[in-house]
């Protein structure tokens, strides 16, 4: 185990040297969320019922925003061919990716949603299901990122392909997601358990796809 | 013998004398639509230095590459059961982090020693102290070489060292570091392959093997 945590602590350390990118993702959430009220107008009752489905779609699109360069930077310095040759394997380094993205990508919005559902409008007794939700939810859109960038990486314009490849599998996360959030059955939803469910299976497949996406990629077009 | 089999044998170095040896047995080797090594054959055992020499686009690079596991071969078979080091034209290194965090990433990623003291053997190995401790993006190309050759220093004694252009970019000083270092892996019963144009580990003699240019 202790390769698997010198992965995320590498990328912790890099992420904390690179802080003003999370400044520009969180910038992006909280400007999705503010252009919404914008477009359609200052009506109450159209407003209050799209507030769980505008945190959610901004979340969907800034955590997969960040995704371009997951990978990019580590093949470009050379660290996939060390990784390769290492102890830790290319599906612990791919599970380690998400995780580290997950903390410096995830967390902060998370922490920001309360502040953006206050803004919406959004009754406080719906906070609770929709923390808990968008909790699970942005870990299987990482999960889901991390599949895309390992399948885009080395591709020319990559970032339009793993959009491409990734919205139309984050529909079962969003369905399952607002949902959730929008329950009236208290947290524990039927819902949330389904979300829980593609999670869960995201979790087992995610690391094993993108280990033979970089495999395959990395092989054809190395240096 | 396919790709994965070799990849098999290269991860789980087997302790056995015999198996001492790297093993090239007619490998062919695509990069895009051409062939760049064709049919060739390598021996290679415990105490050899080997100098790959030949022009630009020899496949030099894609040989070593091929060794290390990072391309797959058309043809033919590379049998290697020990513990390989790779230290390609990249180094390897992450610009927003110091020299330090790099290695002692790289020493716990591959499960060598990764305390205070061998990170500080490793990194005085080739004199970056005085440097290692910066973000890398701010050092030069061969700041960062002596960066990534530091690694030589925590690998292990039987390993088989693939460098790529090792002397690129050293000054004189380093230079003889980088050879005094690769005969100490020598004598040690270690192996080094390592493509160059320079010259390289001269006082011990390294034989060569040499790659004709471009198969058509």
């Amino acid at each position: 185990m202790k390769p698997f945590f010198a992965q995320i602590e590498r990328d912790l350390l890099i992420a904390w040297q690179n802080r003003q990118d999370l400044g520009v993702m969180l910038v992006f959430f909280v400007i999705i969320i503010a252009l919404f009220p914008l477009a359609i107008g200052a009506n109450a009752t159209v407003l209050d019922p799209l507030g769980v489905p505008v945190i959610w779609i901004a979340a969907l699109l800034a955590i997969l925003a960040g995704f371009d360069r997951l990978f990019a930077q580590d093949v470009r310095d050379g660290w996939l061919d060390q990784i390769a040759l290492s102890q830790l394997g290319l599906g612990w380094y791919a599970l380690a990716k998400a995780i580290s993205h997950w903390l410096t990508a995830g967390i902060p919005l998370l922490i920001m949603t309360p502040l953006m559902a206050m803004m919406l409008n959004i009754p406080s007794q719906q906070w609770p299901p929709l923390l808990i939700a968008l909790l699970i939810g942005s870990m299987g859109l990482t999960l889901l990122g991390v599949i895309g960038a390992a399948l885009a990486e080395g591709a020319r314009r990559g970032t339009a392909l793993m959009a491409l490849l990734i919205l139309p599998l984050a529909v079962p996360l969003l369905i399952f997601g607002t949902l959730a959030s929008q329950s009236d059955r208290g947290i524990i939803s039927p819902h949330l358990m389904l979300l829980g469910a593609v999670f869960a299976l995201l979790l087992a497949l995610a690391p094993l796809v993108a280990a033979s996406a970089l495999e395959i990629g990395e092989t054809e077009t190395g240096l | 013998m396919t790709d994965n089999d070799h990849k098999k044998s290269v991860r789980k170095p087997a302790p056995s004398a015999a198996d001492n040896c790297l093993h090239i047995n007619q490998l062919s080797v695509h990069r895009g639509m051409a062939l760049v090594i064709s049919n060739l054959s390598h021996q290679q055992s415990a105490g050899d230095i080997c100098c790959l020499t030949g022009p630009n686009g020899a496949g030099k690079s894609t040989l070593l590459r091929t060794i290390a596991g990072r391309l797959p071969a058309a043809g033919g078979d590379i049998k290697c059961a020990l513990p390989i080091i790779y230290i390609g034209h990249t180094d390897g290194l992450s610009g927003a982090i110091s020299g330090r965090e790099n290695l002692a990433g790289w020493a716990k990623i591959n499960g060598f020693s990764a305390t205070e003291n061998a990170i500080d053997t490793a990194l005085s190995s080739f004199a970056t102290n005085r440097f290692a401790d910066l973000p890398v993006r701010v050092l030069s190309r061969g700041q960062r070489r002596r960066l990534a050759l530091a690694r030589l220093a925590l690998a292990p004694a039987n390993s088989l060292w693939l460098l790529d252009e090792p002397n690129a970019g050293l000054d004189q000083a380093s230079s003889r570091i980088l050879d005094e270092i690769v005969q100490k892996h020598a004598t040690a019963g270690g192996m080094v392959l390592a493509a160059t144009h320079l010259d390289f580990a001269a006082a011990a003699q390294p034989r060569s093997l040499h790659l004709p240019g471009l198969v058509t």
